[in-house]
């Protein structure tokens, strides 16, 4: 296995998370409007608990188990949510104004990537959600690169990002069945297997991702993992605050999420409960491994200095009360570079 | 196996998988077996191919021609299932490829080696424009040359594949493909991919791991059949 220099991560607080999608469409309009690239979503927000996109991806294996490759499963379009194509010939320019309405074309969709998918659990007074939002995770190990018989995947030996060459790639698709996170698409015009490329061209000009810099809700840190003055050490190793994603995938993901902290839960008199969470621990814990239930510790701790007026250097960087210190030192505005290339 | 010459054809009959010449050639039924599960190059293929039968297809009738100027095989097997189309990300196409020495010596079982090349001619059932030109010095090392020189046509009817594979005997290329000359002999190998068991790269069915030896007949003067 070969490790890369440095690498580049992220860190996702999901407290912040609105789950408004402007990371989607940042990605959407930035990369993948490309014929074949229709139905890709590099980056896609969940609710959770649900099954996510694509549907029931948790339950379609790869990785790794003691360092062994894990079976896994294709996904198909309609799993991922295909791009439906509407009518709109029809509706605008057919003169049925008044009677005809924009619905999907050909065989009736039966999921999407944005809207079946948005569960969430629990039962009244105690119904809970939070947002996940996820692009590839540039794994440390990643199952992809090792799956390809052909090396058409690499981890850049600068930054430790994962891209697909696109000329090596024959399109046999074992990467995507490797991927534990199913973040991985099958371009059908140019035959070959596309995913996020932590917008590796804005980065090479000092620029953060589309999905970070966008976001409105100022949910993304963006850096290498060993600047040691910037907020991606400061929460994943110095205050341990930001965990990956199922650690027990066994690829070693680079996006890191703080975890959500819920409100307490109303007991049958209609009290709050501060003793019980109204997300459960367990269901956390499913998620983003035992260590969750000290960053939550940690995090309300904190808070609670906070609160009392005391300085805490962590909720000050979760608040990120300066937006530019998100990346990193990737903070250039992509409006002064001149961007060649269509 | 020998490749019988006929004069004169053009190479749009010669491509015709249905076309009468075919009846006479004179096929060779060429029994096939799956890659071994230990020779899948990454761990991942390993384990997820475990449980399943590699090569789905058993066996192919082979038949070879030449014009002088082209040489081409017609394959023909059975598969119950049409898969020309990769309209979705679990669907894989059905292909058929031959295999030739670039040089003596290259090495079938890896598909060549350094220096040692393996020239493939591939058809694949979605291509748009079949045939593809590929050269391989080891296991995943294949690179599809431009431009293509190798023809292919495929027709499927009634659960059985007729694909004919074709390409100059001799072409211009830097690259270490096969150059062939009627009167003299080389070794070809078989592979089939089955697109309905999800068959593709090294999963794949093949006549064996040691060249089968090719007769390209001598073309005679006067432009009679031999």
């Amino acid at each position: 296995m070969t490790k890369s220099d440095r690498q580049l991560a992220m860190v996702l607080d999901l407290n912040k998370c609105i789950g408004c999608h402007t990371c989607s469409i940042a990605c959407k309009r930035l990369w993948t409007r490309d014929e074949g690239m229709e139905y890709m979503w590099w980056n896609t927000v969940n609710t959770q608990p649900g099954r996510g996109t694509p549907r029931d991806w948790q339950e379609m294996g790869g990785g790794f188990r003691d360092g062994q490759a894990l079976p896994g499963k294709l996904p198909t379009r309609g799993e991922f949510g295909d791009a439906w194509k509407f009518n709109h010939e029809e509706v605008f320019y057919g003169g049925k104004g008044e009677k005809a309405h924009l619905k999907p074309q050909g065989k009736d969709p039966h999921w999407g990537p944005n809207w079946d998918e948005d569960q969430g659990g629990g039962e009244y007074p105690n119904a809970y959600y939070f947002y996940l939002p996820r692009i590839c995770n540039h794994c440390t190990h990643p199952a992809c690169l090792e799956a390809c018989p052909r090396k058409a995947i690499e981890k850049r030996q600068q930054d430790g990002i994962v891209v697909i060459n696109e000329d090596r790639c024959r399109g046999y698709r074992f990467c995507m069945e490797a991927c534990p996170y199913k973040k991985i698409y099958f371009n059908h015009a140019e035959k070959v297997s596309q995913k996020c490329i932590f917008c590796f061209p804005r980065i090479e000009q000092g620029v953060a991702n589309a999905c970070a810099r966008q976001c409105p809700g100022r949910v993304r840190f963006v850096g290498y993992r060993d600047d040691q003055a910037a907020p991606i050490y400061k929460l994943v190793d110095k205050w341990k605050v930001a965990l990956p994603l199922h650690p027990d995938y066994g690829t070693e993901p680079n996006v890191f999420y703080v975890p959500p902290i819920a409100p307490p839960s109303f007991d049958e008199n209609g009290d709050l409960d501060p003793s019980k969470p109204r997300i459960p621990d367990e269901y956390l814990v499913s998620l983003f491994g035992p260590e969750v239930l000290e960053v939550l510790e940690v995090l309300k701790a904190e808070m609670a200095k906070k609160r009392e007026g005391a300085e805490s250097e962590l909720m000050d960087l979760l608040i990120a009360y300066k937006w530019k210190e998100m990346f990193g030192g990737f903070d250039r505005d992509p409006a002064t570079i001149e961007w060649t290339g269509s | 196996m020998k490749a019988r010459y006929v004069a004169g054809a053009q190479l749009e009959l010669l491509l015709d998988p249905d076309a009468a010449l075919w009846s006479s050639a004179g096929s060779e039924h060429l029994k096939l077996e799956g890659t071994p599960l230990g020779m899948q190059p990454t761990d991942a293929i390993r384990s997820s191919w475990a449980d399943k039968k590699i090569g789905a297809v058993a066996g192919v009738d082979v038949e070879a021609l030449h014009d002088g100027r082209h040489l081409a095989f017609r394959l023909e097997w059975s598969d119950p299932t049409e898969n020309r189309a990769v309209d979705d990300n679990d669907r894989f196409a059905d292909a058929a490829a031959i295999a030739l020495p670039s040089q003596e010596g290259s090495p079938l079982v890896t598909m060549g080696a350094p220096g040692l090349a393996v020239n493939a001619w591939y058809w694949r059932a979605d291509d748009e424009d079949p045939g593809r030109e590929v050269v391989s010095e080891g296991l995943g090392t294949t690179r599809t040359l431009d431009p293509p020189t190798v023809k292919c046509r495929g027709s499927w009817r009634a659960g059985r594949w007729r694909v004919v594979i074709a390409r100059e005997l001799r072409v211009e290329s830097a690259e270490p493909v096969a150059q062939l000359t009627p009167g003299e002999a080389t070794g070809f190998g078989i592979a089939i991919w089955d697109g309905g068991s999800s068959e593709r790269a090294g999963l794949k069915a093949v006549s064996g791991f040691q060249w089968e030896i090719l007769e390209i007949g001598a073309a005679k003067k006067g432009g009679e059949q031999a």
